[in-house]
């Protein structure tokens, strides 16, 4: 059958004939259509164009279910009742006025404004055909009311939808996040295209994270409706689309230990709690103060109470445990003293020249040691578990900037640690090069080495961080990227192929030095960090007292227990608290209690009620 | 052989039915934004009278210059503009429903994409004249096939799925007409069927069957053999397993892709208010400018896209059924005038004009009468839009072009 490519005629004769049949045959194929749909159905569909009209109704997803690691429920759905318009209904296509007198008689029922209805529907009408919903979680007297008044309601439907809620109210707040409505930005962006007006979203933490599993696939339904309501289901087309409930997740989160990590704070306080499992990344509790009850979004939140919390005073939306970076203060003395013995420059036996008086003169300088009294002569273990700025202000000179920023580099203090949550700020460790950008090639002083020996100054770390780095100590050199999921719809969620983020191999007589000396910091009498001993549990910390040039110093710790084989290692910042020894290492221990001897299941289920 | 200006040769059904649709088009779109509701798009008939008078002034220039000029390496520079254009839509073009379809200066915005299929056309033609080659040879179709390639993913990733199956239909068109056997061009679709039958496992083992026992009867030789079934196999075998290993939201993303519109904006209930506007119409109609059902639903679009479905609720069957018969004359008489004429870039340049209205109107009119799913394809000449009026006066001209000279070799 091959055709001469030269050859006119005959060869394109037989394409038109074979072009021109099939051209004929798909026109066909639309008579016929036409036929079936104007003259056989023609009168069925004439009735549905006069009479009655068709509605969709859509059908929610639920979204998906939020638990801890032990299965105990975080975030979940009910049935709640939405009342809808539909702005299509031919009430209103003959006479738009009409739209009106509904919205000014349904307003006080709902308690909104007659204006800010009319605009949203004025909005909504633009981009979809659905009905609009005008209030969510509408309750039982006015749907009641709602429902015997219909009739005076044309295209009012009262319709039921699940409801996001958060049995445990304030509990882990920032680490769920919340749902709100999807805005104007947010519907534009071709990323969020299959989203319409009206639609909920996630906002912060998992819910926002995890929006696509969460989300589910909303179902739909055509209706057919007249004027006295519906008639019922429409099945011309395909049958009704059932909705798809979003995937449950199972979260690493231990709600004992973030229970205990919330309530370990005095009311009004401020502060950050990081827990973690040293051999994987996974998180246990994840804690920001003061927080906020995520179900005010979902029952739908007035604008006054939106400015309160996202502005007012303390920024409860602020999640402080990733999104802010404090000085570490001496919580960083331990890497610091890392990076002296891996770079060979000193040894545990090492005694520097001046002994602690108090104070050190560098240059013309004097810097002080916190300790007023001094610590008089000290080798690293002394000088871990006491915290003596004289000593670690040497260490520093000796190591010298490059080597310190690159050791600290290969922590990764100036990344993300890479957690699963949105929003994460990085800290900071500054190196030559950032002072040179900072303040001009050669015109900073060599004295800020002393201070980032100590954790002040430059450096500013997250929580988040601190307890990654803490969890390296306990783990013995390795960086986890802090992970939240357990399981996703019931199967193990396959391990982030990337949640080893870096391993550096530490000489293991400088890591035993660190470790035991932070071990001391907790058991030694003199140690700074007495109180965060947990009964019949070894535990390794080190306190911090970051000076705030705004206020009162801030107080953190860190710590991993047990020491010999650790399973958890915590961060506690508290803002403006002074010192950690008393205001962040209480705080460590109520968690490490809460882990190591949680409270029976009964009085857990009793703290939930309330 | 002599080609006078004004030839007697013109075609005069194909002049007579474009001009037809267009003028029904104008009363049609009158027609659809009448409603009090629609106030904002009232004077829209007049801006395509006036779309018209340029579109008429277009066509009939370009059906006067001998079309030879655009074979060879004009057909390349005009090529190359219309990717010029579809990249330059990519990076600062408007964005409409979603996507970026749009190109603009000041007040004037036009849709490249109807531009680029013109072009493409021009070039396949240039191409597939070249007597030298043998077009039932596969290496040949190297070139022809990137040529339509290109345009294809350029306006896939506005994204425009609709518009860029387009190049593919007229690839299609034309190579057939070139002279590519109908059971290459078969085994060109079959990976496609393939993906899309896979997932059904006994559709699927059917198919396989089928297409053994055609490739058996074809006789073709080994390594094309080989070629087809191991393209077939692996993407029969390989699609369920990758789609499989997609996440959630990547699987999601695919489908909202397919699918655009699918729940976003309500596509199967614009569907369900189309039939019902069509049906309604019933035999006579309902009158023009009384129909009901055109307030109601479609309102972004019901001027574009589904103008097919307010003629069938005003004119009824008997309307409905006249409009598509237009569509048809056109469509036969461009075969008609591909086939007439002696000089097979003529003839190539024809076809491929007439397979642009071919693809257009069987997909929006299929979409109406809910045969096709949604795609967001206006109806040439009846649907409101310069940049479409334009180019299909633009497509028209070159028949006709064609057709007055089909004594030319």
């Amino acid at each position: 059958m091959r055709a001469d490519p030269i050859s006119l005629g005959g060869g394109w004769q037989r394409r038109e004939r074979t072009l021109s049949i099939l051209v004929v045959g798909i026109f066909a194929l639309v008579l016929l259509r036409l036929f079936t749909l104007q003259v056989l159905q023609g009168s069925r569909y004439r009735e549905l164009s006069e009479e009655n009209r068709i509605r969709v109704e859509v059908l929610t997803a639920p979204r998906g279910e939020i638990r801890d690691r032990k299965g105990r429920m975080l975030a979940d759905c009910v049935p709640s009742f939405t009342v809808t318009l539909d702005p299509f209904d031919k009430v209103y296509t003959r006479d738009p006025a009409r739209m009106d007198s509904t919205l000014e008689a349904l307003a006080p029922i709902l308690g909104v404004e007659a204006a800010s209805l009319r605009d949203k529907i004025r909005k909504e009408r633009k981009v979809s055909f659905l009905p609009i919903r005008l209030k969510r979680n509408v309750d039982k007297k006015s749907v009641a009311y709602v429902s015997e008044h219909l009739d005076r309601l044309p295209g009012v439907q009262v319709e039921s939808e699940p409801l996001r809620r958060y049995p445990l109210g304030l509990m882990a707040s920032h680490l769920l996040g919340y749902v709100g409505e999807i805005s104007d930005k947010e519907l534009i962006d071709p990323h969020y295209s299959d989203y319409l007006s009206g639609d909920l979203i996630g906002r912060m933490g998992i819910e926002r994270r995890y929006e696509k599993l969460l989300r589910g696939v909303d179902g739909k339904r055509f209706v057919e409706v007249n004027a006295l309501g519906r008639k019922g289901e429409f099945l011309g087309e395909k049958h009704p689309i059932l909705p798809t409930r979003g995937t449950d997740l199972m979260l690493t989160i231990d709600l004992d230990v973030q229970r205990a990590a919330e309530n370990a704070f005095e009311p009004g306080a401020r502060g950050a709690v990081v827990a973690m499992d040293p051999r994987n990344g996974e998180v246990l509790a994840l804690a920001s103060k003061p927080n906020y009850d995520p179900n005010e979004f979902s029952m739908g939140i007035t604008q006054e109470r939106w400015n309160a919390l996202s502005s007012g005073g303390n920024y409860p939306l602020f999640n402080r445990a990733i999104q802010a970076a404090y000085p570490p203060g001496s919580t960083i003395k331990p890497f610091t003293a890392l990076a002296g013995l891996e770079n060979g420059v000193m040894t545990p036996r090492t005694y520097f020249a001046s002994p602690c008086t108090g104070e050190f003169r560098f240059g013309t300088r004097l810097f002080g040691c916190w300790k007023h009294e001094g610590h008089g002569s000290l080798a690293l273990h002394d000088a871990i578990v006491r915290s003596c700025d004289v000593y670690f202000y040497q260490l520093g000179i000796r190591i010298g900037l490059e080597r310190l920023s690159a050791f600290m580099a290969k922590l990764m203090l100036s990344e993300k640690t890479g957690i699963d949550l949105p929003q994460e700020r990085k800290g900071s460790y500054p190196d030559p090069a950032w002072y040179d950008r900072r303040f001009g090639a050669g015109r900073w002083s060599r004295g800020i080495i002393l201070n980032l020996a100590i954790g002040q100054g430059e450096v500013i770390q997250t929580p988040v961080k601190l307890a990654q780095i803490a969890a390296f100590i306990a783990n013995g050199g390795t960086l986890w990227r802090p992970h939240l999921i357990r399981s996703v719809g019931g199967n193990d969620a396959p391990a982030p192929g990337d949640s080893m983020r870096q391993y550096i191999a530490l000489d293991a007589r400088s890591l035993a030095a660190v470790r035991d000396a932070m071990a001391s910091v907790v058991s030694d009498p003199q140690g700074t960090g007495g109180q965060a001993r947990v009964d019949s549990v070894t535990v390794a910390g080190k306190t911090g007292t970051a000076q705030n040039p705004h206020g009162k110093d801030h107080a953190l710790f860190i710590c991993f227990a047990p020491v010999d084989a650790p399973r958890i290692a915590v961060a506690v910042l508290v803002e403006n608290a002074g010192h950690g020894s008393t205001a962040a290492a209480p705080i460590a221990r109520k968690v490490l209690e809460a882990f190591f001897h949680p409270a029976p299941a009964e009085s857990v289920a009793v703290l939930a009620k309330g | 052989m002599i080609s006078p200006r004004f030839s007697p040769d013109i075609d005069r059904p194909l002049l007579i039915s474009t001009l037809l649709l267009t003028l029904i088009g104008i009363a049609f779109v009158f027609s659809a934004t009448s409603m009090p509701s629609a106030a904002t798009e009232h004077g829209l008939y007049l801006k395509q009278a006036i779309y018209l008078v340029l579109a008429l002034l277009a066509g009939a220039l370009i059906a006067a210059i001998p079309y030879r000029i655009y074979e060879g390496k004009t057909s390349y520079l005009l090529y190359a503009i219309g990717l010029g254009l579809l990249v330059l839509t990519l990076f600062v073009g408007h964005v409409g429903l979603g996507a970026q379809r749009w190109l603009g200066w000041g007040p004037v915005k036009i849709q490249p994409s109807e531009l680029a299929k013109v072009a493409t056309v021009i070039l396949l033609a240039t191409q597939l004249s070249d007597r030298k080659k043998d077009w039932t040879q596969i290496r040949n179709l190297f070139w022809p096939v990137l040529t339509a390639v290109i345009p294809f993913l350029l306006v896939l990733k506005q994204p425009d799925l609709g518009t860029s199956i387009a190049f593919v239909a007229i690839l299609f068109t034309m190579l057939y007409w070139a002279g590519l056997p109908f059971l290459y061009l078969f085994f060109m679709i079959t990976p496609i069927a393939n993906v899309a039958l896979s997932f059904f496992t006994p559709a699927w083992l059917v198919f396989l069957g089928l297409l053994a026992v055609i490739l058996y009867r074809s006789r073709i030789r080994l390594l094309p053999l080989l070629l087809v079934v191991g393209i077939n196999l692996f993407v029969g075998i390989a699609t369920p397993q990758i789609w499989n290993h997609l996440q959630p939201y990547q699987k999601q993303r695919i489908t909202t892709f397919l699918d655009p519109g699918a729940d976003a904006y309500g596509a199967g209930y614009q569907i369900i208010q189309s039939k019902i506007a069509i049906g309604s119409g019933q035999f006579f109609g309902k009158g023009f400018l009384h129909g009901t059902q055109k307030a109601l639903a479609f309102l972004p679009e019901q001027h574009t896209d589904f103008i097919y479905s307010v003629v069938g609720e005003e004119t009824g069957f008997l309307g409905a059924a006249f409009v598509a018969s237009l569509y048809l004359l056109l469509i036969l008489r461009g075969i008609r005038v591909a086939n007439r004429a002696r000089n097979k870039f003529g003839g190539l340049l024809a076809i491929g004009m007439t397979s642009i209205f071919l693809y257009h109107v069987l997909v929006n009119i299929w979409m109406t009468v809910g045969l096709a799913p949604v795609t967001g394809l206006p109806l040439p000449l009846l649907s409101y839009g310069g940049s479409s009026l334009v180019a299909s006066f633009l497509q028209v001209g070159l028949i006709q072009n064609v057709a007055m000279r089909w004594r030319e070799y």
